[in-house]
């Protein structure tokens, strides 16, 4: 029974793993500023992602890794991150006020 | 020694400041009471950005940068300029922002190197200012080799340090005969922008295309190969087919010498007249590295996780001059490098374990011609003998792709460089 409550706790905490890290979050998003913006408040056509929503962001991010969404440069980029470090770049964005 | 009422003249006499950046200075020469200072030496893509993130990261420390122009011209879409799609104004750029909306201090002076035993930055003036941390950015310098002399730039310009070289070389494009021979020489590698030659060849054949058909273009390459090769090569084939004539090194591009006033290049084959030459020397770190004690060889070896130096503590070197392979020495590069290294500074300055390990990344679009883009891209961790691709990111753009996408990569490589330029200057 104990090994089972152990098993399942893990696969509990699979699906949104760490906590977020802000210190984190922020390093990992600094170098998506150079097209999107500083902050993702982007002043050109690359898209204004500041403020948009966690869940959303990580969905598209996520798309662009599997070849679900394709893109000249995104998939590029995402290839470079892990889920997790994903997930991290887009609570960061979700985060600043538009 | 800098006193306070000198270090406000220096400040005072350059354009770029309001008096909110004058305000709260004590003596420079030592450090101010009870508050880090961090000098940033090099106002370019690296510096400008180091000294906005360091007072991102660390809002109470004092920051200095000292770059000696007021104005900052970018290589990048300087090939636009020569190429004559824009004017000299859209690669222009100054400090007013970071001084007045970050606090950043300003100065406009010559640094001749840094003290890293003293802990001082010495000004070509003799005066000094001390520092807690310092950041060296101090872009790349020529190898003046093969009859190509300080100078010789006034005749057959490198344009390889965008201001008034990328004017020069834009009105010797523009005084050509028709029917005249254009001439660049590529440098070895490692040089500052792996693409850019081959960008400036393909936006003056766009203008030779349209203003000059009869002339002629030859590049002769100090190397075999070249960055998004197949894909230049694809698009010259498509925008300007015979028009250009690259030499590889060991198939006639290798040059001996250069008579810069006469417009001779000799390879090993024969001395080729030109009616414009384009040189692009060989290149290593920026002249202050050298003084300052920072370089192994011809660039500066540094920790890849932080940028501190190797040779020299507390001193950190970001750009073109470092040793960050395998990122290329790029604008973007120096940028993600810059935040990095104000990350780990600034965490430093708090006593905090630095970020390990950091995440960095580098894209650079060319534009084939209007309305014709390119890129290669790649995601970079530092880990403790260098900085490694993250495996399976990154990439090229594809070969034989429609015209929409190369496009729509023309159209990106120009968000790039807007964003780019607010995230650097303001």
């Amino acid at each position: 029974m104990k090994k089972l409550l152990v098993a399942l706790a893990c696969v509990g905490s699979l699906s949104f793993a760490a906590d977020y890290d802000p210190v984190k979050g922020e390093m990992l998003s600094l170098s998506c500023f150079a097209c999107h913006g500083t902050d993702g408040k982007s002043v050109a056509i690359t898209p204004y992602i500041a403020g948009m929503g966690k869940t959303t962001l990580y969905q598209v991010l996520l798309e662009y890794k599997n070849g679900t969404r394709t893109g000249t440069m995104m998939p590029k980029h995402v290839k470079g991150f892990s889920d997790e470090e994903l997930m991290q770049v887009a609570e960061y964005f979700s985060n600043i006020k538009r | 020694m800098i006193n306070r009422r000198n270090f406000n003249k220096l400040l005072v006499g350059s354009v770029a400041l309001s008096m909110t950046a004058c305000t709260g200075l004590t003596s420079v020469s030592t450090l101010p009471k009870g508050k880090n200072r961090v000098v940033v030496v090099g106002g370019g893509f690296g510096g400008a950005t180091a000294a906005k993130y360091l007072k991102r990261f660390s809002p109470d420390a004092e920051v200095v940068l000292i770059e000696k122009n007021t104005e900052y011209y970018t290589c990048p879409f300087s090939n636009t300029v020569i190429g004559g799609l824009n004017k000299i104004d859209y690669i222009k750029h100054d400090y007013k922002t970071l001084a007045s909306k970050y606090g950043i201090k300003v100065i406009h002076a010559t640094v001749k190197k840094v003290d890293g035993k003293n802990k001082t930055v010495v000004l070509e003036n003799g005066e000094t200012i001390a520092y807690t941390k310092a950041v060296v950015s101090p872009g790349i310098d020529f190898k003046y080799e093969k009859g190509y002399v300080e100078g010789s730039e006034m005749y057959a310009p490198h344009a390889y340090k965008a201001g008034p070289q990328t004017e020069l070389l834009t009105k010797q494009l523009q005084g050509m005969k028709d029917g005249g021979t254009y001439v660049m020489v590529a440098p070895a590698n490692p040089f500052r922008c792996p693409p850019g030659p081959y960008e400036r060849i393909s936006l003056v054949a766009n203008y030779i295309k349209n203003n000059k058909p009869n002339s002629k273009i030859i590049i002769l390459d100090q190397k075999n190969k070249f960055s998004k090769q197949g894909l230049f090569q694809e698009g010259w084939e498509k925008l300007y087919p015979g028009l250009i004539e690259w030499r590889s090194a060991e198939f006639g591009g290798k040059v001996e010498k250069i008579d810069p006033k006469n417009l001779v290049v000799t390879t090993e084959e024969e001395d080729i007249k030109a009616d414009v030459i384009n040189y692009i020397p060989n290149q290593k770190a920026g002249k202050l590295a050298f003084e300052s004690g920072l370089v192994e060889g011809d660039w500066c070896p540094i920790n890849t996780k932080t940028f501190e130096s190797r040779l020299v503590k507390d001193v950190y070197v970001i750009g073109d001059a470092c040793i960050a392979a395998s990122m290329p020495k790029s604008g973007f590069s120096a940028n993600s490098q810059a935040k990095i290294a104000a990350l780990q500074i600034s965490r430093k300055l708090k006593k905090l374990s630095v970020i390990n390990p950091p995440k960095l990344a580098n894209t650079c679009y060319s534009l084939v011609g209007p309305g014709y883009g390119i890129s290669v891209a790649a995601v970079y961790e530092a880990k403790e003998d260098k900085v490694h691709k993250v495996p399976g990111s990154g990439g090229l753009s594809p070969s034989n792709a429609d015209n929409s996408i190369r496009l729509q990569e023309a159209e990106y490589a120009v968000g790039w460089y807007q964003n780019q330029m607010e995230d650097v200057f303001r």
